[in-house]
Parts: structure tokens; sequence; C-alpha cells
């Protein structure tokens, strides 16, 4: 039975709250061990250059570290098995060449940031500058220079998906619409930025390096790796970290570096990431450029969709995935919850002199579900149908589950077209499509959009393998300590980068062994104290490290009621654990007291039972191939075609994420994940130029959502438990971000429906707007281009 | 390098700190109040909202020179300030935090928001938080806290 007042499903506040509202958080930034230097990195002004030679001052001296000065760092290169995928090396300290704008050449080191910035400044690089590659559209089979000289071409990979008969579809199409589309490059931007600690713990004879990242396990896989030290010798700890978001699920040049120093030196190095640094050097995400076909009957049945997929990957592949999945997760995820039945996608994955991407919330989703739901409002508006209408007859039904999609993926439970209908009740469509009738005082005019998807989550060895991973994410892991006293640790593989895991975890156990979350202590983040994980992404965390810990703390259940058996002199059939006991036909004992026998009166123990309470295990959903959250987002706008400006009136989630253990959080996490992908929809890009400069550098130029132009946002619940995963969770954190490019462009689309401007590009600018419209007037004929 | 002395969270402190030291690094590095966070060191995220003689203001921005003589309040005073006990009350309860880099800016904003009076509307809320950015919570709980909190000190603005 559910415990309601803190087990599975029980919107229990927050345990790490408290320190964060007096300022007690522990951020990287925040720890000063005694004779810490900062360092600051020379960065690369090119976005392609050869170097010819690095001179620093002679006063540099053994403060100023090159790549020639660092000869134990090998290069960061990522294996993938995935046919023809090409990787390349990648120093952490440029050697002979620099391939973007703020690769980092030289690591300076001060007793402050601002002397070591001197010193950096103080550096002289000679290079000899090259064309950049751009364009990945126009260069990816080639290049005067190409990014990588020895490839020939700037391709990472290229690869085709093929289901039914595209071509027979096409012949056969009443309707067809084609479209570019292109979601621009953005930053992940957590509040925090990076950050990394590192020192010589001289008593145990390691490393001890802090970083804010999402998966610390791993990060000491690499470091011991490219250090060539035994991964013994190294603890990796990742305290309070200020938001992730998927960049900080990388592992990145610095934390090697800083790693190398510390092994040097003798006093901790540490580097703080600044904003500048931050745009410019942190994993950059999206970046997709889509050629798309939709090929549909009279009622707006969609028969088959044809896609040209180029993904800008950057100049590297971050490590462990590289740059290899963002267009496969686009291609797959393109044809959406829908029942599509021919489909062709093509896609490329192109090196070019722009810093390297990595995932961010939704990886490949969010451009996915821009794509296909604004095909779908298209076809409904070439059938002259809502295109809510048009959704739900493509729809895949609930009695069709489980349903293979075209793109290959095993969409497992729900009832897609109830979200649908759902969200539209959220924003009372009949009430805002007759205010559209009335109009806008002020000229303005009023749309609404909406956009449905699917989300993979907590996917695990199936999945990884089929993507030619040579890491394979499949499972987390917990260890599960009762203390002396009955109270409680869980060691958990995980991270969390603020979503509230310490929380949510306690009510698992506090589920399985009856006790209350406020007698047990979560531990995460610390590769010293916990057992392997690979952290927070892919909406994984709750599925998967929950599964852990329900598992672990079965296994301490099974121990605790033997022993309270033994202790109650009856069967142990005959007890259960409960409210912090274990209770038998009469009498009970607390688990305090089991506690104790376990461990300080073994004299009390049941023959053939050891002491100590202490447990691991380790958990994959019993299907490894994802199970699915879904949801339908809806955004209603008022666009001045005056200026472009948009203004976001209304917005509506509508979703399905299983059993909720927490949803007080779980609302949380969309709320959050909503206003992300608002950011994505309408203010955040990062342009280059065409020398490969990036063009925004701060938070003044680099847009990110406010409160003041954010509405508040509505959420309904759909509840279908999925049969495969502990409770029957499923993964729920990164579908806030996936659908709002898409509902909130339909939504635009909807306003100027009487102009016929459609923006299929993002972020969706007062520019982009004015010039979609201008467009939709010359093709009228009611101005001249 | 200049003396300065300043009243840091009630307390008299004297130090003497390079000319280009902002009061955000001076109160996090040499004073060790690290509830400061910095976010953007230009002014933009908020998260270093402090107070300077009662004002709210970008530690980031100030240099500690500039604070001589004055009253600093971080997020690590406050004691005993009754709007800021129900703010932080109503962040917990609300659910207005998710990583809480942005909290303690937050806060401090928050309370300047109820003291002005302009918490009585979504509006108004929203608009004071126009120099605070929160990349977690998408600002729903946030607002919900600070125009909870407001009710419960009527008298506050």
């Amino acid at each position: 039975m559910p415990d309601d007042r803190f087990g599975v499903g029980a919107s229990l506040l927050r345990k790490e709250d408290d320190r964060h509202l007096y300022g007690r958080g522990q951020f990287v930034a925040d720890l000063q061990p005694p004779g810490t230097m900062e360092v600051a990195f020379l960065r690369s002004p090119h976005a392609h250059a050869r170097i010819r030679s690095i001179s620093a001052p002679p006063e540099a001296r053994g403060r100023v570290f090159t790549a020639a000065d660092l000869p134990r760092v090998k290069p960061i290169r990522v294996v993938s098995h995935s046919a023809g995928a090409k990787s390349p090396p990648w120093p952490p300290l440029a050697t002979d060449k620099v391939r973007y704008v703020g690769e980092a050449i030289a690591a300076c080191i001060a007793p402050s940031r601002g002397e070591a910035e001197d010193l950096a400044a103080a550096v002289a690089v000679d290079f000899e500058v090259l064309q950049p590659v751009i364009d990945p559209v126009r260069d990816m089979r080639g290049s005067r220079h190409p990014v990588h000289e020895h490839w020939g071409d700037n391709l990472y990979i290229e690869h085709a998906l093929e289901g039914g008969d595209i071509d027979a579809a096409a012949r056969a199409a009443e309707v067809s619409l084609t479209r570019e589309f292109r979601m621009r490059r953005q930053s992940g931007a957590p509040l925090e930025c990076r950050g990394v600690l590192a020192y010589r713990d001289h008593r145990l004879d390691e490393i001890v390096l802090y970083a804010s990242t999402q998966t610390p396990h791993t990060l000491r896989v690499a470091l011991a790796e490219i250090l060539d030290l035994e991964e013994r010798r190294i603890r990796v700890v990742a305290p309070d970290v200020g938001g992730g978001f998927g960049p900080k699920a990388r592992l990145y040049p610095e934390e090697i570096v800083l790693a190398a120093l510390a092994l040097e030196l003798d006093h901790p190095v540490r580097w703080i990431e600044d904003r500048s640094e931050h745009l410019l050097t942190a994993a950059h995400s999206r970046d997709h450029h889509y050629n798309v076909t939709a090929y549909a009957d009279r009622q707006g049945r969609i028969l088959g969709v044809d896609a040209e997929i180029v993904v800008d990957g950057g100049a590297y592949g971050l490590w462990p995935q590289g740059p290899y999945h963002e267009a496969g997760m686009v291609a797959r995820a393109l044809p959406g919850p829908y029942m599509i039945p021919n489909y062709r996608a093509r896609h490329y994955t192109v090196a070019t002199n722009k810093t390297p991407l990595g995932p961010y919330r939704g990886v490949g989703r969010p451009g996915a579900c821009f794509v296909i739901e604004r095909l779908v409002d298209e076809v409904a508006r070439a059938v002259g149908s809502e295109p809510n209408e048009v959704r739900a007859l493509n729809l895949v039904r609930p009695q069709q589950m489980p349903f293979a999609t075209i793109g290959g993926l095993r969409l497992d439970s729900g009832d897609y077209a109830a979200s649908v209908r759902l969200c539209a009740e959220l924003l009372d469509l009949p009430a805002v499509r007759q205010r559209q009738r009335r109009g806008e005082p002020d000229g303005r005019q009023v749309g609404i959009g909406f956009a449905t998807f699917a989300e993979q989550t907590a996917h695990g060895a199936a999945e990884f393998a089929a993507r030619g991973a040579a890491i394979i994410p499949g499972f987390e892991s917990c260890t599960a300590r009762v203390l002396t006293d009955g109270s409680v640790v869980l060691m958990v593989g995980i991270q969390s980068h603020g979503q509230g895991l310490e929380t949510v975890l306690s009510q698992v156990a506090a589920e399985e062994l009856g006790i209350d979350p406020a007698r047990i202590s979560v531990r995460h983040g610390d590769t010293e104290s916990t057992a392997f994980g690979f952290g927070t992404f892919a909406s994984r965390s709750m599925v998967m490290s929950g599964g852990a810990v329900a598992r672990a703390s079965r296994i301490l259940r099974d121990k605790l009621c033997r022993i309270g058996a033994h202790l109650l002199q009856c069967d142990v059939a005959a007890v259960r654990c409960a409210d912090g006991v274990v209770a038998g036909p009469q009498g009970s004992v607390s688990i305090a007291e089991i506690a104790k026998v376990a461990h300080l009166r073994m004299d009390g123990l049941p023959q053939g039972v050891d002491p100590l309470l202490d447990a691991t295990a380790t958990y994959e959903p019993a299907i490894s191939t994802g199970v699915f959250s879904y949801a339908t987002h809806g955004a209603v706008v008022a666009v001045d075609p005056e200026t472009g400006f948009i203004e976001l009136l209304d917005y509506a989630v509508a979703e399905d994420c299983g059993t909720m253990v927490n949803p007080l959080l779980v609302e949380g996490q969309i709320r959050g994940g909503v206003v992300q992908g608002i950011g994505t929809a309408l203010f955040e890009e990062i342009p280059y130029d065409e020398a490969g400069q990036p063009l925004v550098g701060t938070l003044a130029d680099y847009l990110m959502p406010g409160a003041a132009e954010m509405p508040a946002i509505k959420i309904g619940h759909l509840h279908t438990p999925t049969p495969h995963t502990e409770y029957g969770m499923k993964g729920m954190g990164e579908g806030g971000a996936v659908a709002p490019p898409a509902a909130i462009a339909n939504a635009v689309r909807d306003a100027l429906s009487s102009i016929g401007a459609e923006v299929n590009e993002t972020p969706i600018t007062p520019r982009r707007v004015l010039a979609a419209i201008r467009r939709a007037r010359v093709a009228a004929g009611a101005v001249r281009s | 390098m200049t003396a300065i002395r300043m009243h840091i969270n009630g307390v008299e402190v004297a130090d003497d700190v390079p000319p280009r030291l902002s009061l955000a690094d001076f109160l996090r590095g040499r004073r060790h109040l690290t509830g400061t966070h910095l976010g953007c060191e230009h002014g933009v995220c908020g998260a270093c909202t402090v107070l300077i003689d009662g004002e709210p203001a970008r530690s980031c921005l100030m240099l500690a020179v500039a604070c001589d003589g004055r009253e600093i309040e971080t997020i690590e005073g406050f004691a005993g300030d009754r709007v800021m006990e129900v703010l932080r009350r109503s962040f917990h309860q609300h659910h207005a935090l998710q990583c809480g880099y942005c909290t303690p800016g937050m806060l401090i904003t928050a309370r300047d928001v109820i003291l002005r009076g302009r918490a009585g509307s979504e509006r108004g809320i929203r608009d004071g938080l126009a120099g605070n950015i929160c990349r977690c919570t998408g600002y729903t709980n946030i607002v919900t806290a600070i125009a909870e909190a407001a009710k419960e000190v009527p008298d506050a603005g």
C-alpha cells in the first residue's frame, strides 16, 4: 500500500531547500582550500588556425602550462561503433591547430582569477589563420580547409533510415508539402557555470577533483584513461550543482587539465568558468537544418514523410557519446507518436569550426517535434481541418500499444488523443476561437497552437547499443544502509543537479521500509562513497535510480523481517515492515532495535543471518528500449504584425508520466522545462559570423526567459503507469522542453493565418516574424519583393 | 591596496583590498560568505543581489572599495527579519527553488518587491523579478511563493 504521508505519490516538501534558503549550499566555487591558486585559460580568438608558436614572458615560467608542459595528457577520443563514424582526437590543450573560437591553448595560474587573466593576456601566440568551415549544409562534402584535414570531407557520420515505401506514398498522396526548418544553435546555460577544483590528497595518495558535473563516475573513468592513472587514485566529487540540463553531462578539457595540474603542483588549483566562457566553450546544442516533405490524403491522414536532417556538430566530439546521437535521435523521433506508414530520413552530422555540440534537455527531440508538429498543422491547413482533428486522426491509439513507430521506437502505453483533448480544455479552445473572431482592439492577432510528442525515457542497454555507443548507461546503483540506530543512508551512483533526488529517492526507500524520509539521508555525486553509476541525463534518474533504491531497500526489508521475526519468536511470513517497526501477530520490534542487534548485539541474530544491514542493488527497467512519457502542449499568443513582437498569453501542458513519486516535483520539472523550451522557441541563439566568430558573449545579448515575459503554466495529468518499471514510473525530466518551439510556432502560424505567414525557424524573433509576414505578402502579390 | 571598513550582516569588518576587487568577490573570497552567487558577473542574472544600505544591488558590479562605510546585508544575514522568514518558508512550501543557485538573489529581490508594495498582483511580482534569472523553475512557483508570502505580511508593504 502506498503511504500517502511520505511514500510514493506524496508531494513531500524538499530536503534540499533549507541549505539554499540560507545561502549554505556548497557549489564548486564556494570551496576554497588553503593555498588554492586560480586558473584562467588562454583561448583561441580564431575559429580555424595553425599555431606557429606560443611564447610566454620569462616571469611566467612555472605559471603558464601548454600542451608541451603536460606530456602525460592524452587527447580526448570518442569511440563509436556506428559504421562510418569518424572520431577526431581532441587535445585538451591545443597543439598544432585550433578549431573553434574559445578552444583552450594554455592554463595560466595566479593567486587570483584577475591576475591569472592578466597572465593569459601576456602570452603571445603566432597563428596562421585558415578559412573556417561555417555552413554545414554547403561544406559537408568538403571545403578548402576541412576541420580535420586528413578526412577530406567534413562529415562525422551520415546515415539513412527507411521504412515502408516512401516513393509509393509520394505517388498516392493527394497532398504534398515541402518545408525547410531550422532550429538554431543555443546554450544550455545553467545558472551556475562550470567549475573545477583539483588537489592531491597525500594521505590517501589520490587526486581529488570537485567538478560541477552531472556524471562524476564516468568523469573518473575518463580521467583515469586520459591521464593513465588507476581509478583508485582518483576521487571525483560533484557537490551542489547549479543546474546542468545536459551540457554538464560531458567530459571537458578543463577537467583533464586541472587534474593534470594537480598532479604537477603542490597546491590546489581551481578554475571557475565565467559566463562569457560558458557561452563560448560549454557544449552548444540544437543547430539543426531540415528539408522535409510530408505526404497525406485528402482527409489529412499522413502517408509518408521524407526528411533530410543536417546537424552542425562543431569542431570535436564530446566524450563519451560524441556528436553522433543528436541526428540519429532526431531521425528516429521525427515520425512522432503517429501511425505514419512510410518514412525516409537521411541524416548528416557535420564538423564545423564552432564549439562542440552536446546534449541539452530533450537533445534531438525538440527539433523532431518542431518539424512533425508544424507539418501536422500544415497538412490540416491544406485539407481544411482543425489541426487537432488531423492530430487525432494520425495519433497511435491506446489499443495499438505497444506500437512500433516507423522511426523504430517502441511506444509502450498511453492515450495520446486524450492529452490533446485535455490540453485544449485547459486553454479553453472555443473561447480562444471566439476571441479570434472578435479581433483585438490593439490590432494584434491572437493564435493558438498545439504540439504532441512521446518521449523515450530511461532507455537502457538495448537502446544505447543500437546507437553504437561504446559506453552503455543501462543501469543505476544504490547501496542502502541501516545504521545502528535505525536511521538510513542511501548511497546512489546517480547525481542530482537540482531536481530534488535527495527528496524523492528517500520517498522510495520510505515506501519500501516504512521509515519516515526524515530519517533517511541520500548521498550522491561522490565516487568515494557511492557505487558506480552513470549520472543524471536522458530522463533516467527517477526510473533507474529509484528502481535501484527500491531493490536495495527490499533486500534490507527482507533482512529486517527475518531478524524481527526471530526477535518476536514468530514465523517470518507473519511479520510486516511498516511505520518504523516490524510487526508480528503479537507485538512489534522497532527498526532501531533490529539495527542494534544487527550491529552491536549479534547474539540476538537468528541462525544463518549475517550481521550488518547493508545492501547494494542495481536496476535496469524490464524493457531497455525505454518507456514513453507523452504530452500535448498548447500555447496562446498575440502577435503584433507591425513589430513582430510575440506575447505569450497562455500555456498549458497535458501530460502522462505514469506514476508520479512526487507530484509537486514533477510539476516543477515540467514548468522549468517548458520555460527552457520557450527560450528555444523565442529568445536563445548563438549566431556565428562568416569568420566563425560567435556573436554573443554575455547575457545582455544571449537572451534568457525572465519572469516578466513568462505566463503561468497550466498542467493537467493523465495516469497510465507503465508495466515495465518500478511503480509504473516513466521518466519526465526533459519533456517540458520538447514541445514549446512546436506549439508556439503553430500558435504564431495560427495568429498569422489571414496573412498566410509561417515561421519555421527558432528562435522566432520579431525580425523573423516580420520577414515571414513580408514573404507571405510578396507571395500573395500584396507587396513587391 | 585600499583600506575599507563596512558592516556586513551587522558586524563591522575592516580589510585591505585591491581597487579592482568586486564586492561579490570580497564577500565570497575574503569573508567566506558564499551564499552570494555569481551567475554572469555582468549585472544581468541577479544571483549576486545583496542589500547595500538597505537597497538591492548587484554585488558583481559594485567595487568593494566603493562600499567603504556602508551597510551590507547578504543572504546569510536577515536574522529576525520577518519578511525574509516568511519568504523562506513560502519558497519551501511552494517548491520555488530547484538547484538553489538563483535563490539568494531571488529572496532578496522578492523581499524588496513586497516591501515596495508590488506583490499584490502577479504582474507586479513578475515585473519586480525582471532582473533575476532562474533557469530551473519556470518562475510560476516563485511568483506564487511571493504572492502567498505577501499575504502573510500585509503591513510590510
